[in-house]
């Protein structure tokens, strides 16, 4: 029996009520389940031993005028196996309830309040119906994602204020940051109760930035819409684009060419080495340690002027389409990116035992900001700061992609969720990135580096895509809807699932501590408002 | 200890070792020059993010690396925009920001410049239209530079700055 039918009986036997339905991607399973039963079989699914389903993504989809229902689809992944599995249900057009899952899923916090700002359904039992991407400004009633609000609305402003949580006694005081502080940085508020230097509560106040993006991909065509998937975090360019690409590729059933796929990867990891350089530079001027800051910020502008040479962009915009590449790297060209690598990896090298070897540094950063591997878990926390507290996820290992099936990764895996963790997973993985792209120069193959579009998708087809990026894993659920148009595209940036972990690593800290702890995470803010 | 200075000794001066912008790409108005007269030759910037994909702040932040090291030329970043001689705007203004801007536009003090920085800054780019976004800066408070790009290079963002400041 694989596994695949193992996890399948499972549920089936345990629920003899759902339904199962034809896979949507590889190594996947979809079920169409009661709505009332939601609660319980993702109960079952994420404590069950066997399978300790994770909860990926949690989305809607608005089927009116065609059809007068809302969609919901829970996504889990399987511990063990790596495989997905979806759960489907839907709601009527009028009954605006559906059960929340929150109270016994932490994770689904977030996505459940993101459905009823973006589509009006209600969770029913969820513990925190505060608004998060509307703020208080906007109109009762608004709610963008549903088929018959305008992308190009003009929103209207009513009075209205957030209420934060308070802590009450003596001593205890709010700290309010943001949304514009200190340093060149995006913008979003946190709220800090504290007594005395130690951390009590923090919460946070997001999406200021949000921007609309999942509504403006419903006004492009499927296959057009790659600069607008390029501009969602700017810093993750390559690993949006390519998750969005390859969503289309299976829609459409493009093969993507061997070559382009090697491309894609050298991509992914340039970006991942450039980001990680500039990380851990970061990290030490938080700790007032300038000439490490210097030496990475250095190398990191080195990887930049790198992809600007070979691409003519520094952020590699532009050289992923739907269908492949548009900029073919030359096997002599590669070789001189080698070089280069080889002669920065010395380099960081050097750096490296500069940092791990300051024993003031390294005073700073253990036990700062522990994020411990059972809250890790109840936030279904992913990427850099979930291998930094023991979460062995690494989707480039666990569910290969591009050319990841030829490229076995070794993943860094530390179990302490320090911001010292958090360092020396960024840096094992830019010794691995470095070696991956010495094994890319010597494995890549010859050929045409893009397919031509020819059929299109049928209105309605959907599917999943997701990538490793250099935060984590990001996913892009894709429905196709007329004339080659996008019907809804859920984005999913790293950020939004490790965003509220945050709340947690901060807690017994001092605020002087925050921005380090903060820069060990380094989220997106544009990733997560949208 | 000796490590360090080895090291130190091995990479020698970075600043500089990039490629410069061309000039006339980047044309800085005149009454944009008389306003800065006043700070003579240092600026203290202040960047705000209006819902930018955050590649801009990213070049903002190279321009302190040390290839292009902007305080050589007396640029620097202000931690609060009653430090600020000059806002350095990007992204779109979206609804939820859009107080934010107009409160640290009426905080920086006189004499003051704003610079918007990239395209949708400028014309709101790719989100252009939103039911989120608002407008481009210059809807909601007077923009006297503009940068654009998307997102502009650093070496582009360094030499609308010295010409600003006449010593370009």
């Amino acid at each position: 029996m694989t596994k695949t039918e193992f996890s399948d009986d499972l549920l089936t036997t345990a629920f003899p009520g759902i339904l199962k339905n034809h896979p949507i991607c590889t190594q996947s399973s979809h079920f169409v389940v009661p709505k009332d039963l939601v609660p319980a079989i993702t109960h079952y699914i994420h404590t069950q031993p066997s399978l300790r389903g994770r909860l990926t993504l949690l989305w809607a989809c608005d089927y009116r005028p065609v059809r007068e229902t809302y969609g919901l689809y829970y996504l889990f992944t399987l511990e063990r196996s790596h495989h997905w599995v979806v759960l489907s249900t839907e709601t009527a057009g009028t009954d605006r309830l559906f059960p929340s899952i929150t109270p016994h899923l932490h994770a689904a916090q977030w996505y459940e309040r993101e459905i009823r700002d973006m589509f009006g359904l209600i969770p029913q039992g969820h513990p925190d119906l505060r608004r998060l991407v509307r703020h208080e400004h906007w109109r009762k009633g608004t709610h963008p994602l549903r088929k018959d609000f305008s992308w190009d609305a003009t929103l209207g402003r009513q009075q209205g204020e957030h209420h934060f949580r308070h802590i009450e006694g003596e001593g205890v005081f709010e700290v309010p940051v943001g949304p514009i502080h200190a340093g060149i940085i995006e913008s979003g508020h946190f709220r800090f109760s504290v007594a005395g230097e130690p951390i009590m509560q923090l919460e946070l106040r997001h999406f200021w930035k949000h921007r609309g993006v999942e509504k403006l991909f419903e006004q492009q065509l499927l296959i057009e819409a790659v600069p607008l998937a390029e501009r969602v975090s700017g810093d993750t360019t390559v690993g949006h684009a390519l998750t969005y690409c390859q969503a289309v590729e299976a829609l459409l059933h493009l093969e993507v060419p061997r070559r382009a796929k090697y491309l894609r990867a050298l991509f992914l990891e340039l970006e991942r080495l450039y980001n990680h350089l500039g990380d851990i530079g970061a990290m030490c001027n938080d700790t007032a340690y300038a000439l490490a800051h210097a030496h990475c910020g250095r190398m990191k502008e080195q990887i930049m002027q790198l992809n600007d040479r070979f691409t003519g962009s520094r952020f590699l915009r532009g050289v992923i389409q739907v269908g492949g590449v548009t900029r073919d790297i030359e096997n002599t060209q590669l070789t001189k990116i080698v070089e280069e690598l080889n002669q920065i990896q010395q380099d960081f090298s050097e750096v490296e035992a500069i940092i791990l070897g300051n024993a003031s540094l390294t005073d700073r950063l253990e036990t700062t900001g522990i994020l411990n591997e059972q809250t890790a878990w109840d936030h279904a926390v992913i990427g850099i700061v979930g291998r930094a507290s023991g979460m062995n996820y690494d989707l480039r290992r666990d569910r290969p992609f591009a050319a990841y099936d030829e490229l076995p990764v070794n993943v860094a895996l530390y179990r302490y969720g320090d911001a010292r963790a958090r360092l020396r997973v960024r840096g094992d993985e830019i010794h691995e990135s470095i070696r991956l792209i010495r094994e890319m120069r010597d494995k890549i193959p010859g050929g045409p580096i893009a397919d031509q579009p020819s059929s299109s998708p049928n209105p309605g087809d959907w599917t999943l895509a997701a990538v490793e990026g250099w935060r984590g894993e990001i996913l892009y659920m894709v429905m196709a809807g007329e004339d080659g148009r996008i019907h809804r595209c859920k984005v999913r940036d790293p950020s939004f699932v490790n965003w509220p972990a945050i709340q947690w690593a901060v807690l017994g800290n001092i605020i002087p501590d925050f921005p380090l702890i903060n820069k060990s995470f380094n989220l997106s803010y544009a990733g997560n408002d949208l | 200890m000796f490590r360090i200075i080895k090291k130190s000794l091995k990479i020698g001066v970075v600043t500089g070792r990039y490629q410069k912008a061309d000039r006339a790409a980047v044309p800085v108005p005149t009454e944009a020059k008389d306003k800065t007269r006043p700070f003579k030759r240092s600026l203290a910037i202040r960047e705000v993010d209006t819902g930018s994909c955050n590649a801009c702040e990213m070049e903002m932040n190279a321009l302190l690396n040390p290839v292009y090291d902007a305080e050589r030329f007396g640029i620097h970043i202000a931690a609060s925009p009653r430090h600020a001689d000059a806002l350095v705007v990007t992204g779109p203004v979206t609804v939820n920001m859009e107080r934010a801007l107009k409160d640290v536009h009426r905080q920086t003090p006189d004499p003051k410049i704003v610079i918007a920085l990239g395209d949708c800054a400028i014309n709101c780019g790719l989100f252009k239209g939103s039911y989120a976004v608002t407008g481009p800066v210059d809807r909601h408070i007077p923009v006297d530079v503009r940068i654009a790009g998307c997102p502009p290079r650093p070496a582009e963002i360094l030499e609308a700055l010295s010409e600003l400041r006449g010593n370009g």
